[in-house]
């Protein structure tokens, strides 16, 4: 699920916290926006605007935060809409609904854990690669 | 590189969809008391709304009027299995031309109502139109998107359920459901009184005889709150054009003239 690599370079003291800082924000960003599905990614998209043309090791990382949340922001939105459908609208409440919605609760969980994993492995210059948008962060950052 | 993405991410696609579809089979509605905790809210709103409203208003109990109104919808019920039983009906001494649909299947009937509708199948479609709400929980799912759950069950459990419940009686009596509800009870109720053999252009007529009337007083609350009522009378006519509808009448003319002056002189 986390794979860890050795980076081109070795990244310097600065360009961890600011790699971390990519995770930090989406971490802190989640708290600030629940229930909103968009405010995460919003404030990671910004972060990652800020830091374009910043270093290679620092880029990926922020390129990676973002691709992770966009992914959940698909399924949150869903859920989002469906909940508020539910309450406001003429949708009706059944296992389906509750199905989707633990399941959105499991990968929410999983992309919580790996972001707060990954902020805090890479601060420590160690660099994390996670399951399929870590192969995608490869695709698009280029050096 | 590119391949081993694809795959990665259709492994997650396959995960995320096999996660969903497997907990889908799992009955969570009966876990979490779902359909109990809705039935409970709706049935103690029910009795504390119309606890107020027997307090407040004059309840017609005479016998020949309770029967003629059973007579009028007792075969709507039976040819579109609905449980007669199962409705909770009550005329009230108003003049206002009204009927509403309150939690727990409370039908609240003015007399105002029967005393405008020159024949009974135009009183048989308003009727069917507000158990057509009730049969589609549209009464709940008003409440709960004007009100908020939160609310309604703050309601039930005492705290200010006083002013709650007299916001939530007003919301019921006088103000209409969202259009796209107000035409699927309308339909309903026009499929109802087909089933039942009763003729529902009386209904359109009925509807089309209250818009027409250049100012609506005050008490015609059915038909001020029930917005674009010409266009909906035109939609029933559309409806039903060209269907052959066998029309029989539930009460003689007589016995109908008979009823709604009754209703008129309690």
């Amino acid at each position: 699920m986390i794979q860890e690599t050795t980076f081109p370079y070795k990244p310097s003291e600065h360009e961890c916290e600011k790699a971390s800082n990519s995770y930090v924000m989406s971490l802190v960003a989640v708290v600030a926006g629940l229930p909103l599905p968009i405010v995460n990614l919003i404030a990671t998209f910004f972060f990652f605007i800020a830091n374009r043309k910043s270093t290679y090791f620092v880029r990926w990382h922020c390129t990676q935060a973002l691709v992770s949340q966009m992914a959940l922001l698909a399924m949150n939105s869903v859920g989002f809409w469906w909940t508020i459908s539910i309450v406001f609208g003429n949708e009706n409440v059944d296992n389906s609904y509750f199905g989707y919605i633990i399941t959105i609760l499991v990968f929410n969980l999983l992309e919580f854990i790996s972001t707060m994993y990954s902020a805090i492995q890479t601060r420590k210059g160690i660099h994390v690669q996670l399951w399929f948008f870590g192969n995608l962060t490869n695709l698009i950052c280029r050096k | 590189m590119v391949n081993k993405t694809i795959t990665q991410g259709i492994i997650i696609l396959v995960l995320f969809f096999g996660i969903w579809f497997g907990l889908s089979r799992l009955d969570f509605m009966r876990y979490f008391h779902v359909s109990e905790a809705r039935n409970n809210t709706e049935k103690k709103l029910g009795d504390l709304i119309w606890g107020q409203i027997s307090e407040t208003e004059t309840i017609i109990r005479n016998d020949s009027v309770i029967k003629a109104v059973d007579k009028l919808i007792v075969p709507i019920c039976e040819k579109n299995g609905i449980q007669r039983d199962s409705l909770k009906i009550h005329i009230i001494k108003n003049e206002e031309v009204n009927a509403f649909a309150l939690p727990d299947n409370h039908l609240v009937i003015y007399t105002g109502l029967i005393n405008k509708c020159d024949k009974q199948e135009a009183f048989q479609g308003v009727i069917g139109h507000e158990i057509a709400h009730l049969e589609n929980n549209h009464v709940m799912k008003k409440l709960s998107k004007e009100i908020g759950l939160s609310v309604l069950l703050a309601a039930t459990t005492g705290r200010e359920a006083g002013t709650i419940l007299s916001e939530i009686f007003h919301l019921l009596s006088s103000s209409a459901y969202d259009r796209s509800l107000e035409e699927e009870a309308d339909m309903q109720s026009v499929h109802y009184l087909i089933k039942a053999n009763i003729d529902p252009v009386p209904l359109a007529d009925f509807m089309y005889q209250l818009s027409m009337e250049h100012k609506l007083p005050d008490n015609f609350y059915w038909i001020s709150t029930h917005p674009e009522s010409e266009a909906r009378a035109k939609k029933i006519l559309d409806h039903i054009k060209g269907k052959k509808i066998k029309k029989q009448q539930i009460l003689k003319d007589a016995e109908w003239l008979d009823f709604k002056k009754m209703t008129g002189t309690l």
